[in-house]
């Protein structure tokens, strides 16, 4: 394999670390609900949530954390959701309505992305904010409150397209929000309809993981939000949308390393780190490097609430300087942001068990099969790098020789593996690059993906090939131990229930 | 010395030796290569001027613009080079982040575009970065862009080719020196002056500075972004060493400090990289026969000035200035739970009859947009400037101080009793307050 085997261990906090520390647990359930298996562990998304309520403490600010649930389609980690204080961003039909189920209540729930017909009429309907993207989706809820005899709708207006004064910043076209150069004719528009829509404020979301860029977005809302003031309406609230990101990675040592030596793979000065060398978008012209390196900043120091407060703690440029926080709160506007994958952080693992492990005439990495599809383990997919945690089957022999292997180097030992998935397609990589586990794993073993419950879970999971797609498992911890149920059977009450 | 036009001052700039009272070298002289004394302030000036000028009067008649990807100092040299020819100039780049150097050429006339920052859901198919958009304009066949091309084009390394490295060799009287060392940014300095002095004398070592990955200096990529560089060749460097910005910085305060060198961070670790790394060298000339003296060269790229808010955001402590007099932070715990306050509605009725002087501390902005009828607007970064030459408003007069929540307010109100005010308070939970409670606010 040349060299040090290149980790990319996970970051791991106390709850994940609790329950990667009980293979008993691990190996029943999956031998009872089968490989891949998600859990979700609820509690740590009500920690999360804490987290960003105290960044909103330290700047005095007030305003609702909703939820993006687009994120995971977990019930158990909504319903915990509702026993908090938080909110809920939805984003379809069935994501209010599971929202609604789980006992969000309209007042906690916004509704935002692209929009049919019923999903505005049920948003209407139950009196949920609706985040509104363009003129013409507002003249569409407008005649169907009027049509249905609704109540007054709340809404926020989504914008997009803002511009840094003095520097333009280039931005990746959006297909969503309306263009703040555009926002005229949209505040005429609320006007003529104040009998059916009440104005709660402007709102953003850019895919970016630029705190400059978010910075200008916010100042933009501000600008447009004195505008409402100036025409008389009264607006409240300024929501910024998700993006906060999630540090996946222990170590920023190693994630540096990889991705160094990643470059001079790439360039062919030192053997792939990859399936069939692919890049990750990066290539060699001519011993340049060209490309833009396609992964998510799997380390990132600054990522979730922190991000939030660094945003929050950013000066206004074309505003005098102050804190984008301060001018928040000296406008007496309340904040609302969307996390999803940042609330997610540390709330879930993917289970997948070890079919075969093969060598390879030629030497190089060994063959690992998975009990799972690449789309159940979506971390490729959202150019998460990162590695599993091998959950031996046989804790006795875990780094130990003793005969549960098959090879002349079973057991201990750093191993560099190519992981497969169980499609039959020769495209169905769980990851594309070569991962090096600290031992050799053996049929029967887990791998533990850990932080997949923000999009890396079942966001992409299909049924191809009639092959079933992961169960769900809700997990806690009852002093020392962990208890679980279906994802489907977990309530607020459950945990409580259970141990009485 | 009598020039007819500015260009003509670009280069020969002089070798500097630094003092071995300062480096602690016993057997190695340093010098540094004043790049900084360039008339538009960096190493910059030649490139830009040797890449642009054969194309400037061509590009004048068809009323083009000068575009490069630059986060800094070749910007700066092709605006002023373009303003000169009556072009106009635009730099694209995600790697300025130093705002002085974005006002400055702001000022001078520059078009900045920034890349946005990378997708937090990536799409890794995805093959339409800005950069690509970008260099797909610029071929396009009716394009009127003058495209320098930094760190692809020849004649960036050229310019230190012709220039800077024979400058080095004539000013050690015709010997190259025995050690090299640059910072690696579009690599056409390190590799120009490589190339002019191992043509003198192939023995020469030459050490290439990149940036510690984790870190940010201005002007200087990391490994993996030197790789990006087309005229970047690992096989020019004898060793590549990274610095850390806090080494950059401090190599930085001991040339602007001690050697009366007005560097800026990338002089800062080209200087602190040549004595780390001639350092062990220098032990193993002591230790064997007294040896002929050996000589090196570093450039000092550009200057001081504009990184003082790079600065000040890493070492804070270098801008200590002295405690003032009636400051907030002074005040005791004590101090600040007995503030004089007072609640919403009381502060209503207050207004109507005792008149005090209601206080707004928020930002104009703010104020302008909704405040208490009758206010005065002193936002609390001034209110504090003028605390500190004492009390800004006569012992008569009643004052109601208002902020957001009644934070900021409590500590003045706090403050302006020590100072001996008799009848100061805060308002109780703030504007907001007032406006939860529903008490009228108005935009005159
Ligand atoms: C409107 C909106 N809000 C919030 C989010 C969640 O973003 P994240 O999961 O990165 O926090 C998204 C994601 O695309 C979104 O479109």
């Amino acid at each position: 394999m040349g060299g040090q085997p290149l980790y990319l261990e996970p970051r791991l906090e106390p709850r994940l670390r609790s329950l990667l520390g009980a293979p008993a647990l691990l190996h029943t359930l999956t031998d009872a609900l089968g490989s891949p298996l998600n859990m979700v562990v609820p509690d740590q998304l009500a920690d999360n949530l804490q987290q960003f309520r105290s960044v909103y403490g330290t700047h005095h600010l007030s305003g609702q954390v909703y939820f993006a649930h687009k994120a995971n389609r977990s019930s158990a980690l909504l319903r915990r959701l509702a026993a908090t204080d938080a909110g809920v961003d939805v984003a379809s039909l069935g994501e209010l309505q599971h929202a609604l189920g789980a006992g969000l209540t309209p007042e906690r729930i916004t509704a935002t992305g692209p929009k049919n017909p019923e999903f505005l009429w049920l948003a209407a309907r139950t009196s949920v904010t609706v985040s509104l993207d363009t003129r013409g989706e507002l003249e569409q809820l407008a005649t169907l409150v009027r049509k249905h005899a609704l109540p007054r709708v709340r809404i926020l207006l989504r914008l997009s397209g803002f511009e840094a004064s003095g520097v333009r910043v280039l931005s990746r076209r959006s297909r969503f929000g309306t263009a703040v150069r555009e926002s005229a004719p949209l505040l005429e528009a609320v006007e003529r309809h104040a009998d059916v829509a009440d104005l709660v404020g402007v709102a953003y979301h850019l895919d970016t993981t630029s705190l400059a860029e978010k910075a200008t977005a916010l100042e933009g809302c501000l600008r447009v939000l004195e505008e409402c003031r100036s025409r008389g309406l009264r607006p409240r609230a300024v929501d910024i949308g998700g993006g906060f990101g999630v540090n996946y990675l222990a170590h920023g040592g190693q994630w540096e390393r990889y991705t160094t030596e990643l470059t001079e793979a790439v360039l062919g000065t030192r053997p792939p780190l990859t399936y069939a060398g692919h890049g990750y978008g990066l290539r060699n012209e001519a011993g340049t490097l060209r490309g833009t390196l396609g992964l998510y900043p799997a380390h990132r120091p600054v990522a979730g609430a922190r991000y939030l407060d660094e945003l929050l703690s950013h000066p206004a440029a074309s505003l005098g300087g102050r804190p984008l926080a301060a001018l928040l709160l000296e406008h007496l506007y309340d904040l609302h942001t969307e996390p999803g994958r940042a609330l997610l952080d540390q709330c879930g693992l993917t289970l997948t068990k070890v079919l075969e492990v093969r060598g390879q005439e030629s030497g190089g990495p060994l063959l690992v099969r998975l009990a799972a599809k690449a789309d159940d383990v979506a971390l490729e997919e959202h150019g998460v790098l990162m590695d599993p945690v091998v959950v031996p089957r046989d804790p006795a022999g875990a780094g130990a020789d003793v005969g549960v292997g098959t090879g002349p180097d079973a057991g201990a030992g750093p191993v560099a593996v190519h992981l497969f998935g169980s499609l039959c397609l020769e495209s169905d990589l769980i990851t594309r690059r070569t991962v090096f586990l600290p031992r050799r794993p053996e049929p029967g073993d887990l791998l533990a993906f850990a932080n997949t419950a923000g999009y890396c879970m079942d966001f992409h999971a299909t049924r191809a090939q009639h092959q079933p797609s992961a169960r769900k498992v809700a997990a806690w911890q009852e002093g020392d131990t962990w208890r679980w149920c279906l994802d489907d059977q977990y309530w607020p009450t459950t945990p409580v229930g259970g141990a009485q | 010395m009598r020039y007819d036009s500015i260009t003509d001052a670009i280069g020969n700039t002089p070798l500097v030796r630094i003092d071995p009272a300062v480096h602690g070298l016993r057997n190695i002289d340093l010098y540094a290569k004043l790049e900084l004394l360039n008339p538009f302030g960096s190493v910059k000036d030649r490139a830009a001027w040797n890449m642009a000028r054969p194309h400037l009067s061509a590009a004048a008649e068809g009323a083009g613009q000068v575009v490069e990807l630059s986060s800094g100092n070749t910007a700066k040299a092709l605006a002023v080079l373009a303003g000169i020819h009556g072009l106009t100039f635009k730099s694209v780049t995600n790697r300025m982040r130093i705002p002085e150097i974005k006002d400055l050429l702001l000022l001078l006339g520059a078009e900045i575009e920034e890349l946005p920052g990378q997708s937090e859901c990536l799409d890794p198919t995805a093959t339409d970065d800005p950069l690509t958009l970008f260099h797909r304009t610029l071929s396009e066949p009716d394009s009127t862009y003058l495209h320098t091309d930094q760190y692809f084009n020849p004649r960036n390394t050229e310019a230190h080719f012709t220039g800077t490295g024979p400058e080095i060799v004539k000013d050690l009287d015709g010997r190259a020196p025995d050690w090299f060392i640059a910072c690696v940014g579009t690599a056409g300095s390190s590799t120009g002056v490589a190339r002019a002095l191992r043509e003198h004398d192939p023995a020469v070592r030459v050490a290439g500075l990149v940036a510690a990955k984790s870190d940010f200096i201005p002007g200087i990529r990391t490994i993996d972004e030197a790789h990006e560089v087309g005229l970047f060749d690992p096989g020019t460097y004898d060793t590549i060493e990274s610095v850390s910005a806090d080494e950059a910085i401090e190599g930085m305060l001991t040339l602007n400090r001690r050697c009366g060198i007005l560097a800026g961070p990338t002089g800062g670790a080209a200087y602190f990289g040549a004595v780390r790394q001639l350092r062990a060298f220098d032990e193993e000339l002591a230790d064997g026969e007294p040896a002929e003296r050996q000589s090196a060269v570093f450039i000092v790229c550009d200057r001081v000035e504009s990184y003082l808010s790079y600065v000040r955001q890493r070492r804070p402590d270098l801008f200590g200035r002295p405690r003032r007099r009636n400051s907030p932070a002074d005040l005791s715990d004590a101090e600040l739970r007995t503030a004089p306050a007072i609640g919403v509605a009381d502060a209503q009725a207050w207004i109507a009859t005792g008149g005090p002087l209601v206080v707004d501390l928020r930002s104009s902005y703010a104020y302008a947009a909704l405040h208490i009828d009758g206010s005065v607007n002193i936002v609390d970064e001034l209110f504090e400037e003028l605390l500190h030459g004492g009390l800004p408003f006569s012992r008569n007069r009643p004052v109601l101080l208002a902020c957001p929540v009644g934070e900021k307010s409590a500590r003045y109100a706090a403050l302006l009793t020590r100072m001996g005010h008799p009848d100061v308070r805060s308002l109780t939970g703030g504007i907001i307050a007032w406006r939860d409670a529903g008490a009228p606010l108005v935009r005159d």
